[in-house]
Formats: C-alpha cells, sequence, structure tokens
C-alpha cells in the first residue's frame, strides 16, 4: 500500500471534518474520493500532506508518517490544490520555472509538454489568465513532476471538454508510468471512466469503498411481471437483491456476473424486463440521495 | 524513472543534488521569488530615499541657521524638548538639523511601511492569496520558506539603507551646507533605520505566521505601531509613567540622538540595535516555530 490511513481524525473544536478515516491507496492504482462539499476529502488529502496534524489516528505514505516525516511525504507527492491559486506576477513560463527549481522533481521540459497538450499558452502572465487556463497551468506543473504519488483536488474543474478529456487521459498515462493518482472529484462520471477503486465519504467518514470493476459487474433489472413474484430462488440468495415496487414491479439488482440468472428471470411470466448497469451514479446515491442533496 | 519501489523500504530517500536540498534550510527558487514580489517596493523606496535627503536638506538650507535657531531656543518653550529627544542645542546645529531627516515621516513611517508590508506576506499574505499551496507541496521545510523569505527581506532593508546613507552622504557633503558637517556621522542613524526596519518585519513575520488574512495581520500592526508612538510619547511627556517609554520598541528609535559623533554614538548604536534587531529577530524565530507547527487552512 502506497497510502494508508487507519482511524484518522481532524477535530476542529467540536466539528469534525474527519471521522476515524481508514482506507489504503495501492501502488499504481487510480484512486477515487466522492462525497459532496465539507464530506472530508480534502481534509484528507490536506492531512496526507502534513498541512494539518491530525487529532488522532495515522496516515502514511510510502511508509513514511504524514505528520511526523512530512518532508519524505511530499519528497514522494505532487499535489494539485482544489483551486489552484498561481503567482499572478509571472507568466506561465516563469511558473514552470519556479517549481522546476524549486523541486528536483519537476521536469520543466515535461511541464511545458503537458501544458502543449492542454493547448495553454505558457506566455501568458498568470494575472491575465483565465481560472481554466490557471488550473492548466497548474496541471502542467503537478503532472511533470516525477514522483509516486499524484494527488489530484478535483483536478477538472474549470476546464473545457477538450482540456477534461486530456486531463484523464494524462491521469492514466500517469498510472501506466507506474504512478498512483488520488483523485478527488464531483464528475462521478470521469471517476468511473478513470478509476480503479473510489471511496466515498460523507460527514467526515469513509461510507463506501468499491473497485470500479465490481461495480461494472453490478446490474439493476426492472421486471414487469403478468404473475405474483415467486421470490429470489435460493441459489441466488444473497447474490440478489429484489424489491417489489407495486402493480406487479419488481427492482432486482446484483453486483454478480448476469449471465447465471437470465435463466431464471427467462422462466418468470414477463410483461417487460430493462436491464441496466447499476452506475456510480446509483452507488452514489445510496450514501446521497437526491432529496437529502436538494434539501 | 521508476515509480515501482518508491518507499521507506525502497530506500528511496532524496538526497541533494545540483543545488536541491530536500529538507534544506535555505531555498533559491524561494529567495528568487521573493526578491521578484519586493521589487517594485523595493526601487519606489530607493528612489524615495534617493530623492528625499537632496530635497530635504534644499528645503532646511532655505531657512538660514540664526533664524532657525532662534525659532527653536527663543519661541518653542523648552519642555517641548522633552519630544525631541535631545536639547534643543543639539537641533541647533546643521548636523541636528540633517537628522530631523530620520525621524521626519517620509523615512519613519516609510522604514515602518516596509517592514509591515513585507512582514504581513510572510505567510499570512501567501495564505490568503491561495499560493503557499503549490510551494509546501514541495519537500522544503516550512521554516526554510520562511528564513529564507526574512533573509531576502532584511538583505533589501539593508540595501535601501544604503541608498538613504549614500544620499544623505552625498546631499550634505555635495549639497548647501557641503564642509559644514562631516556625512560620516550620519552613518550610525541610517543604521537606526535598517534596525527599525528589521524589527518590524521580523514582529509583523511573527503576527503574520499566527494568522491567515493579511488585512488582518497589517491591522495588528498598525495597532501596534500607534500603540507604541503613544506609549513612548507618554513616556517621554509624564514623569509618573516614565516606564511606559520603555514598553516602546520605538524608544530604541531615536537616529537623532547618534549624530554626536565619537564613541559615545557608536556606544548608543549598539543598544538602540541591540534591542530592535533583538527584538526583530526574536520574532522572526518565534515566527518560524508557528509556522512550521500549525494547521494550515484551505484558502477562502
Amino acid at each position: 500500500m502506497i497510502v494508508r490511513t487507519t482511524e484518522l481524525t481532524k477535530r476542529y473544536g467540536g466539528f469534525c471534518a474527519l471521522d476515524g478515516c481508514s482506507l489504503d491507496v495501492r501502488a499504481g492504482e487510480i484512486f477515487g474520493l466522492l462525497g459532496p462539499n465539507g464530506a472530508g476529502k480534502t481534509t484528507l488529502l490536506r492531512l496526507l500532506l502534513g498541512y494539518l496534524a491530525p487529532t488522532s489516528g495515522t496516515a502514511t505514505v510510502a511508509g513514511f508518517d504524514c505528520a511526523t516525516e512530512s518532508l519524505e511525504v511530499r519528497g514522494r507527492t505532487a499535489y494539485l490544490p482544489g483551486e489552484a491559486r498561481l503567482f499572478r506576477r509571472m507568466d506561465g513560463h516563469a511558473v514552470i520555472a519556479f517549481f522546476a527549481d524549486l523541486r528536483r522533481e519537476c521536469r520543466r521540459d515535461g511541464a511545458v509538454r503537458v501544458a502543449d497538450r492542454l493547448g495553454l499558452d505558457c506566455s501568458r502572465q498568470v494575472a491575465r489568465m483565465s481560472t481554466g487556463m490557471r488550473q492548466k497551468l497548474a496541471l502542467a506543473v503537478v503532472l511533470a513532476t516525477e514522483v509516486p504519488l499524484v494527488i489530484l483536488d478535483e483536478p477538472t474543474a474549470n476546464l473545457d471538454p477538450t482540456a477534461r478529456s486530456a486531463v484523464l487521459d494524462l491521469v492514466r498515462e500517469a498510472r501506466a508510468a507506474g504512478r498512483t493518482v488520488i483523485f478527488s472529484s464531483h464528475v462521478l462520471s470521469e471517476v468511473e471512466e478513470t478509476c480503479d477503486r473510489v471511496a466515498i465519504l460523507r460527514g467526515g467518514r469513509v461510507v463506501h469503498g468499491q473497485s470500479i470493476e465490481e461495480l461494472r459487474r453490478g446490474h439493476r433489472i426492472y421486471a414487469q411481471l403478468a404473475d405474483a413474484f415467486p421470490g429470489v430462488p435460493a441459489e441466488f440468495a444473497g447474490r440478489l437483491t429484489a424489491t417489489a415496487v407495486a402493480d406487479g414491479r419488481i427492482v432486482m439488482e446484483t453486483d454478480e456476473p448476469l449471465a447465471p440468472l437470465l435463466g431464471w428471470l427467462a422462466t418468470l411470466a414477463l410483461a417487460e424486463i430493462r436491464v441496466e448497469p447499476v452506475g456510480l451514479q446509483a452507488v452514489y446515491d445510496r450514501f446521497h440521495p437526491p432529496a437529502a442533496r436538494s434539501a | 524513472m521508476s515509480f515501482g519501489d518508491p518507499g521507506r523500504d525502497g530506500a528511496a530517500r532524496t538526497t541533494a543534488r545540483d543545488g536541491f536540498s530536500h529538507g534544506a534550510v535555505w531555498s533559491a527558487a524561494v529567495w528568487r521569488k521573493t526578491w521578484g514580489d519586493q521589487r517594485l517596493l523595493v526601487l519606489a523606496l530607493a528612489a524615495l530615499w534617493a530623492a528625499f535627503p537632496w530635497l530635504y536638506l534644499w528645503l532646511s538650507a532655505q531657512i538660514a541657521m540664526p533664524a532657525f535657531q532662534n525659532v527653536l531656543l527663543q519661541v518653542i518653550p523648552e519642555d517641548w524638548q522633552k519630544l525631541s529627544g535631545v536639547p534643543f542645542s543639539e537641533v541647533a546645529t546643521y548636523a541636528g538639523r540633517v537628522a530631523l531627516a530620520f525621524v521626519d515621516p517620509v523615512v519613519v513611517l516609510t522604514a515602518t511601511v516596509w517592514g509591515i508590508t513585507r512582514g504581513s506576506d510572510a505567510v499570512s499574505g501567501q495564505l490568503e492569496r491561495g499560493t503557499m499551496e503549490m510551494v509546501l507541496a514541495a519537500p522544503i521545510r516550512r521554516t526554510a520558506v520562511f528564513a529564507t523569505q526574512a533573509l531576502a527581506t532584511t538583505a533589501a532593508a539593508a540595501l535601501l539603507v544604503v541608498v538613504l546613507l549614500a544620499s544623505v552622504w552625498s546631499a550634505v557633503a555635495l549639497g548647501p551646507w557641503a564642509g559644514k558637517v562631516e556625512p560620516w556621522r550620519f552613518v550610525p542613524a541610517a543604521a537606526n533605520v535598517f534596525g527599525l526596519m528589521v524589527c518590524m518585519g521580523g514582529i509583523a513575520a511573527c503576527v503574520s505566521a499566527v494568522d491567515s488574512h493579511r488585512w488582518r495581520t497589517v491591522g495588528i500592526m498598525c495597532g501596534f505601531y500607534v500603540a507604541a508612538i503613544l506609549a513612548k510619547l507618554v513616556g517621554r511627556l509624564s514623569g509618573m509613567l516614565g516606564w511606559v517609554g520603555y514598553l516602546s520598541v520605538l524608544n530604541a528609535y531615536e537616529p537623532q540622538r547618534l549624530v554626536g559623533g565619537g564613541p559615545e554614538a557608536w556606544r548608543l548604536l549598539a543598544w538602540y540595535d541591540g534591542v530592535l534587531l533583538g527584538i526583530g529577530l526574536a520574532a522572526y524565530v518565534v515566527g518560524a516555530v508557528i509556522f512550521s507547527r500549525r494547521d494550515l487552512p484551505a484558502p477562502l
């Protein structure tokens, strides 16, 4: 495990920003962090970087304690803050030169290449750049830093669709190069598309963890039955949940391969059937229901 | 580069190379950036301090010495001497009149503004702007960032004082009072200005290290400066509350007392600048310790 947190907690007086967070991130994977604003994602990332001292619990990166060996941790980490703010008086080239001077892992030529791929004009002064351009510049610096762990806090926020797609490609290339990426985002589709595993946070707690491969196996089956529902056969018990809605309508959900189920479904008196992948949105909605989000 | 074995067991600990040293107490990149940040302020103050002594001496020379002495020694009540810090008889000399330039608001306020401006930017300014985030994501000690900025600010203060001294020197040597007073007499006074800049910069940096909003740091420092002025005045004017003056750092800023020449001026300078530089340095050290231990909130 390149990142391991154990019962990591951060309190500010009576407010608990992160509550007993335990999670592992494997080397070489893209790990997604999901949750609404205030769920504790950024607090977790700041604890990893040693910006905050934990109230209790521990966090390690590559075996180094994030609170007491922060220098070693940051030597192996590149971090893109949620809202990257750079030096307004400098132009893009000067910003890249600054970070290349600041740490040897940041490659100036690599940053220029990433900036080119993102369509950024580095000769422009930061003060005259749009929010999206500044985000691209920060991404160029972070993704050109050759370290084992890359932490990206909402990397595609403020980006146009083309740049967004380029960033996701760059993230996948980082993984292909053997790097680990922790990826915090509100855009579920891009997390589902890019990440290997995800953790969902709610109120400072990790409430769910799942691999995307597992998620892709999950399906939801909407069926309209002409007869009464006979119940879930014993052979699928525990692997298939069925909920009767009304008027012979049944909603079934499974995380298992679909093929063995199809034979049994064919024996039912089906008036109508629709099979959909569960998708990250549905999983997310279990922990953050739309009604609660809009409330 | 391989990322396969990045951890403690992989012994991939970073080492110094080509000027990079994780955990060093100095960062050349931060040094250059700080000079870039303060460049305009340095240039503006250098221009002001290069021009001011010439202008001041030219204006002063418009009032002939006998007339000036007459006003100072005959018209102004003797009690007001308490405010000047030196006897009026000393002020009513060429050296005394030049020395007034060092207590003129143009010098005192700009020296103070310099300290507050640069010091307040050290931590709270950069936290507020959000630019500290990505700097501290690099493997660099917070104390190295703080110390490098402090050194760049102090070096710039020294440069500005050299400009001020060079201007005073040339104005005295070549201006309207050429030959009437020795220019080297003003070296201790200029050194006292440097002490004030370091002191105010250090205290402002210390407050900045605790704070997360620059405007609040600046507000606190303005309050501190006003309190220091009031304490100095109360100490000067009230016999019973004379001790209050010792609570003010400005009690150690007395350039007008340092132009007499001789060993006494240097002895006084050692005392005054010892206090000012000592407070400034102590404030920088306390600020560095606070900054290295505090939580860094996300920028708003």
